[in-house]
């Protein structure tokens, strides 16, 4: 595992101000990721978690240091956050607490969305998002609308959705919080298949210390900084 | 798979009572539209179907439909004489109110001269034309009469020989046609309430105020190739008359009579286009506010602006679209049964179906403006 990083995050400082008061959010953070790598990322409430994947997933730029893909700068901080979008569409993957879901759209068209805003045809969209549905066992709930879902059922469309560009990096915020532990353990299954058999670069943000063991490594985050164990 | 039309579907009772509501905005555009046609339409009806290419009228009078105009009833012979000139008929026309079977009828009762004018020029939907020189009426359909009725007159009794499609004066009263000399007996019979109203109200004028023996106005028609302007200053050269071309009636109606109305209506027409605005931008924004969290998410996805922004203008054009439909469907339902013609020109609802287009895709501004600065991270909160 001594390939080039396909992602690192390179010295990166997030500070929020309120006012006169600072907060630190990130603190000089230099993590890196390598393809068909699954990383989990833990820490206490309030260290920097989140911040980190924002910064990570292009959805917010650092206040000091910088992001770079396959060795390429992509992010620093005078970048243009919806200069962003178009990298984050084409190989970006995002999983939440919260599904996220289009209320208006049935399961298919959910996942459809992200391959039609990458330009795909409409026809290759509707068979390549009822295809990943079936793949995460809820082809038969293709037209239902997310209301008429489980919240695991949700979570699988979600990370369909994540999956539909074939992404090479997919970042995950405490993506099993809302799951009993069997769904919790499932869906980490699948990031761990999916790291295996695609070769794509996971990271995931969880409380859930059950999974561990599945993951490549730990990236423990407190106070702003992360510390390898 | 189209997001505006999705979310449509979604909420379709909102977007259904939003196009009603907005719909009845554009509906009373195109009436106050509608009505102002009709008038022009009414005013200029028998300026345009009488067939007069000149109208002699009072001198200095632009009569005999905007001012009152009161001429000698033998002026017809002296303009026979005039150079030019192919045909001359005489011209009568007063309001007057009576009261038939216990209705009261406002008409606007028009003498026509008969033989020479058997009323040909009259679109019937039933009966016919002039057959006698007395106490025949044609009727317009307003008034509701049918063939064969006798009413009476003044002192006498009308037979309906035959009832006319949209013979309307620009009160919108509706035309009795009757012969030229029973229009002037009819005018000088006044019901008693008339004579109590003129005893009171003696300097006021009145339309049904003609001296015995005397018309409105005389129309001339031209021979072929006959000098418009040489017989008009031929005629207006006798120094006691006023000499008008159908050209200049339309004139004195359209930019004399009528356009403080059509001011009016104009500015109606500008309110109710800026309230139609104010109402689609409110319902636009609304609708881009509750969607703040799925924008993000498409943001996140990576989604284009010109997608978001394509959404959005889509789901605008949709209100204004179907808005406009119902529109035209409230419009058709209603306005036959209005007191007054609403003439719904197709000219005039492309103008309109256009203008509703660009009103309502000018009013997703704020929506998209709201849209545009949504920003990606906003789906995490
Ligand atoms: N938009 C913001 N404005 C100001 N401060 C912020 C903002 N976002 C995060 N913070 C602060 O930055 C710090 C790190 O927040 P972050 O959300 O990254 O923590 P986290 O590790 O994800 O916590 P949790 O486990 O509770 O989700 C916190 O102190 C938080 O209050
Ligand atoms: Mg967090």
């Amino acid at each position: 595992m001594s390939a080039a990083p396909l992602i690192s995050v390179s010295q990166a400082s997030k500070v929020y101000r309120i006012g006169d008061a600072q907060v630190r959010a990130l603190d000089e953070a230099s993590v890196e990721i390598r393809a068909g790598e699954l990383v989990g990322i833990l820490g206490p409430s309030g260290s920097g978690k989140t911040t980190f994947l924002m910064i990570a997933g292009l959805l917010d730029t650092p206040t000091s240091g910088r992001v770079l893909f396959n060795g390429r700068v992509i992010s620093k901080p005078e970048t243009n956050l919806n200069q962003l979008r178009d990298f984050r569409r084409k190989h970006l993957g995002f999983v939440f607490q919260k599904a996220n879901l289009i209320p208006f759209l049935n399961a298919t068209q959910n996942v459809q969305i992200a391959l039609q805003i990458n330009g795909a045809r409409r026809r290759y969209a509707a068979q390549r998002s009822r295809l990943l549905l079936e793949q995460f066992g809820i082809g038969n709930r293709a037209k239902n609308l997310p209301s008429q879902l489980s919240g695991g059922e949700q979570q699988r469309v979600a990370i369909a959705r994540a999956l539909a560009n074939q992404p090479e990096l997919i970042l995950a915020d405490e993506p099993t919080a809302n799951l009993d532990s069997a769904r919790g353990r499932q869906v980490m299954e699948t990031f761990r298949r999916l790291a295996d058999q695609e070769r794509i670069a996971i990271c995931v943000v969880t409380h859930d210390l059950r999974c561990v063991d599945l993951f490549d490594r730990c990236i423990t985050m407190s106070d702003g900084r992360p510390t390898v164990q | 798979m189209n997001l505006a039309w999705a979310d449509i579907r979604h909420h379709v009772l909102r977007f259904f009572l939003t196009t009603i509501g907005v719909g009845a905005l554009f509906t009373a555009t195109i009436g106050m539209i509608g009505l102002y046609r009709g008038v022009v339409y009414e005013t200029l009806l028998i300026i345009n179907d009488v067939g007069a290419d000149i109208w002699v009228a009072q001198g200095h009078r632009a009569g005999p439909f905007a001012e009152l105009s009161e001429v000698s009833g033998t002026l017809d012979r002296r303009l026979e004489g005039v150079p030019g000139v192919s045909q001359v008929r005489r011209f009568i026309q007063f309001n007057q109110q009576y009261e038939i079977n216990g209705r009261r009828l406002r008409m606007a009762v028009t003498g026509l001269d008969f033989p020479k004018d058997k009323g040909n020029w009259i679109p019937l939907i039933a009966g016919r034309h002039f057959y006698a020189g007395h106490y025949e009426a044609i009727a317009d359909q307003s008034l509701g009469f049918t063939v064969g009725d006798q009413i009476r007159l003044g002192h006498d009794d009308y037979t309906i020989i035959g009832v006319a499609a949209g013979q309307v004066d620009m009160a919108g009263d509706g035309i009795l046609y009757v012969t030229i000399p029973d229009a002037q007996t009819l005018n000088t019979f006044a019901p008693s309430e008339a004579i109590l109203l003129n005893r009171m109200n003696k300097t006021a004028p009145g339309r049904s105020g003609y001296s015995a023996g005397r018309v409105g106005a005389v129309m001339v028609a031209l021979r072929p190739g006959a000098d418009q302007e040489q017989v008009r200053n031929y005629i207006r050269n006798w120094g006691d008359v006023e000499v008008l071309t159908r050209d200049d009636q339309e004139d004195i109606m359209l930019n004399g009579r009528l356009w403080r109305l059509r001011i009016q209506i104009l500015a109606f027409v500008g309110m109710t286009l800026l309230v139609t605005t104010v109402v689609v931008s409110l319902s636009i924004y609304t609708m881009t506010v509750e969607k703040t969290h799925q924008i993000a998410l498409l943001k996140l996805l990576g989604a284009r602006d010109s997608i978001i922004v394509a959404m959005i203008l889509q789901q605008a054009l949709l209100i204004g679209v179907k808005s406009f439909a119902s529109a035209l469907l409230q419009s058709y339902v209603i306005f036959p049964h209005f007191p007054r013609t609403v003439l719904l020109l197709p000219s005039d609802l492309a103008v309109e179906g256009a203008m509703a287009i660009v009103l309502c895709a000018a009013a997703s501004w704020f929506g998209i403006r709201k849209a545009l600065s949504v920003r990606a991270q906003e789906v995490l909160s």
